[in-house]
């Protein structure tokens, strides 16, 4: 049974490699139908979202996925998926490429490679500020919230040994809880809890960021892995918006004084894919 | 992509992690069930009480219920319902393990309406001067059903229940997106940590099929000792 059940598998994991062989160079395939399919969150201001008004996904990483589409002269085509399935969809060839909140991190990097980074952040725990936790060891024996399929609920385990975690398909859902009292604490990047915060109206100042990082998460573009030519692609475009200065402009369309987000500086640039 | 390791699901960490998830996945699947048929006898006798308002709360239970997902019941019972609650109780509560409160509400109430459908008809399948001989001897509509109708209906109803039960123990799974760290919730998690998604999605599939086989089996066994009997 056992044997079966592993020939059985072993003939599976050939197919599959099989079938990647036969796209080797994802490049080609990209221009030869004329579009790259970019795997996004859509749920997840400011990198990607839906524009209430216009209904289209607009975003800090639309936008550098944008870029890269042209350079590479194809139409971009944003296709929705959920934190959990970023790497299976791309490694199954269902998107070429990720522009999903992606943390790199070395555990990931044997499943896929990454871009240059394209944008750091802390991921931080908010609490209900009548809770009467002050930092992030408080958190211990209580129970927190966050999404399933990210690196959340890894760091903040690292950070309090007996934590409870509870996950859920979304990070609404898991902020949500969050204001229902099911739990402690919320897990998330940094900016993803500003701009819940931005949500809540006049209701803001019943929440705190507690101030001590979980992680510095440094986000990139998942590429499949073994595509050179695409990844060369992806890393010249981005370094290049970063000297022409074009990826700070974007960055601070989306994260800047003027948004929800108001961040006054960038702490990083464009220039490495190491972590 | 890496080779199937049948190493972790043996022992270690992720091994542990599953065995919990398949421990809770039958704690509520056990939970469940138990609720669930009691409760679903009750509907379906109200459902054929001789009373219009009965009828037409039973028939009403049943219409609402099963007319929506299950995962929308599940969201429910764990977003909606506990927030009209006062304060106090809602502390209480969202201080314990409220995700699988929550997900036994709603399976329960879910299940019970299918398998109400099930029993009334196993009871419409005994002829009706089986009751109203039992009416004739003096017997109210109550003790008519328990001590006549039902020990024929609960024996003719043993299959579609079968189904239903392995239904019931497959929709487990949905707890998942109530937080409920049931088996699928920690496959996920082994998927998110390690990358393993085959080694532990062989493991749920295995888990899952056993328990539907083992649920077979009991029901064969039900039906071979207390087979229908025919008039």
């Amino acid at each position: 049974m056992q044997i079966n059940l592993r020939s059985l598998l072993a003939t599976v994991l050939t197919a599959t490699t099989l079938v990647s062989v036969a796209h080797a160079d994802q490049l080609a395939d990209i221009k030869k139908k004329g579009e790259i399919v970019v795997g996004v969150l859509g749920t997840d201001e400011p990198n990607s979202f839906v524009d209430p008004r216009t209904r289209e996904l607009v975003g800090y990483e639309v936008d550098l996925a944008k870029a890269i589409a042209a350079k590479i002269g194809v139409k971009p085509v944003f296709k929705q998926i959920a934190v959990a399935a970023r790497i299976p969809e791309l490694q199954q060839g269902r998107v070429d490429l990720l522009a999903a909140s992606l943390t790199h991190n070395k555990e990931r990097e044997s499943q896929v490679d990454f871009s240059l980074t394209t944008f750091v952040t802390g991921q931080k725990v908010m609490v209900k500020a009548g809770s009467g936790i002050a930092d992030v060891p408080q958190l211990a024996g209580k129970k927190v919230l966050t999404v399933k399929g990210g690196t959340q609920e890894e760091n903040v385990r690292k950070a309090v040994p007996n934590v409870d975690v509870v996950t859920f398909e979304t990070t609404q859902q898991a902020f949500q809880a969050l204001q229902q009292g099911k739990g402690a604490g919320y897990v998330n990047d940094e900016a993803t809890l500003i701009d819940d915060l931005g949500k809540l109206g006049p209701a803001k100042k019943d929440y705190r960021i507690l101030p001590t990082n979980l992680s510095t998460e440094p986000l990139a573009l998942g590429i499949r892995k073994n595509e050179p030519a695409l990844k060369k692609l992806v890393d010249d475009t981005l370094a290049g918006l970063e000297k022409s200065g074009e990826a700070e402009k974007i960055f601070f369309k989306w994260y800047g004084p003027q948004t929800k987000l108001q961040f006054d500086k960038r702490a990083f640039k464009i220039d490495s894919d190491k972590i | 992509m890496p080779g199937f390791d049948l190493q972790l699901l043996l022992h270690g960490q992720y091994h542990d992690w599953l065995v919990a998830g398949l421990l809770v996945s039958l704690k509520l699947a056990g939970l469940t069930i138990a609720c669930a048929l009691p409760l679903a006898i009750a509907i379906a006798l109200l459902r054929l009480s001789p009373h219009r308002a009965l009828q037409w709360l039973g028939a009403t239970y049943v219409e609402v219920i099963r007319n929506v997902p299950l995962i929308a019941h599940l969201l429910f019972w764990y977003f909606g319902a506990p927030e009209l609650l006062p304060d106090k109780l809602k502390e209480r509560l969202y201080a314990g393990n409220f995700e699988f409160v929550a997900a036994a509400i709603g399976l329960t109430l879910y299940a019970a309406a299918f398998m109400a459908e099930n029993i009334r008809s196993g009871i419409r399948a005994i002829p009706a001067v089986q009751f109203e001989a039992a009416r004739a001897l003096g017997l109210g509509f109550v003790a008519a059903m328990r001590r006549v109708v039902l020990p024929q209906a609960l024996r003719v109803t043993v299959p579609p229940l079968l189904s239903q039960v392995i239904i019931l123990w497959n929709d487990t799974s949905i707890a998942t997106v109530i937080g409920v760290g049931e088996m699928m919730y920690q496959a996920a998690r082994v998927e998110s940590a390690a990358f393993h998604s085959v080694e532990a999605f062989a493991f749920v599939t295995v888990a899952y099929l056993a328990g539907s086989l083992a649920l077979t089996a009991a029901a064969t066994w039900i039906h071979r000792r207390w087979p229908v009997r025919t008039l």
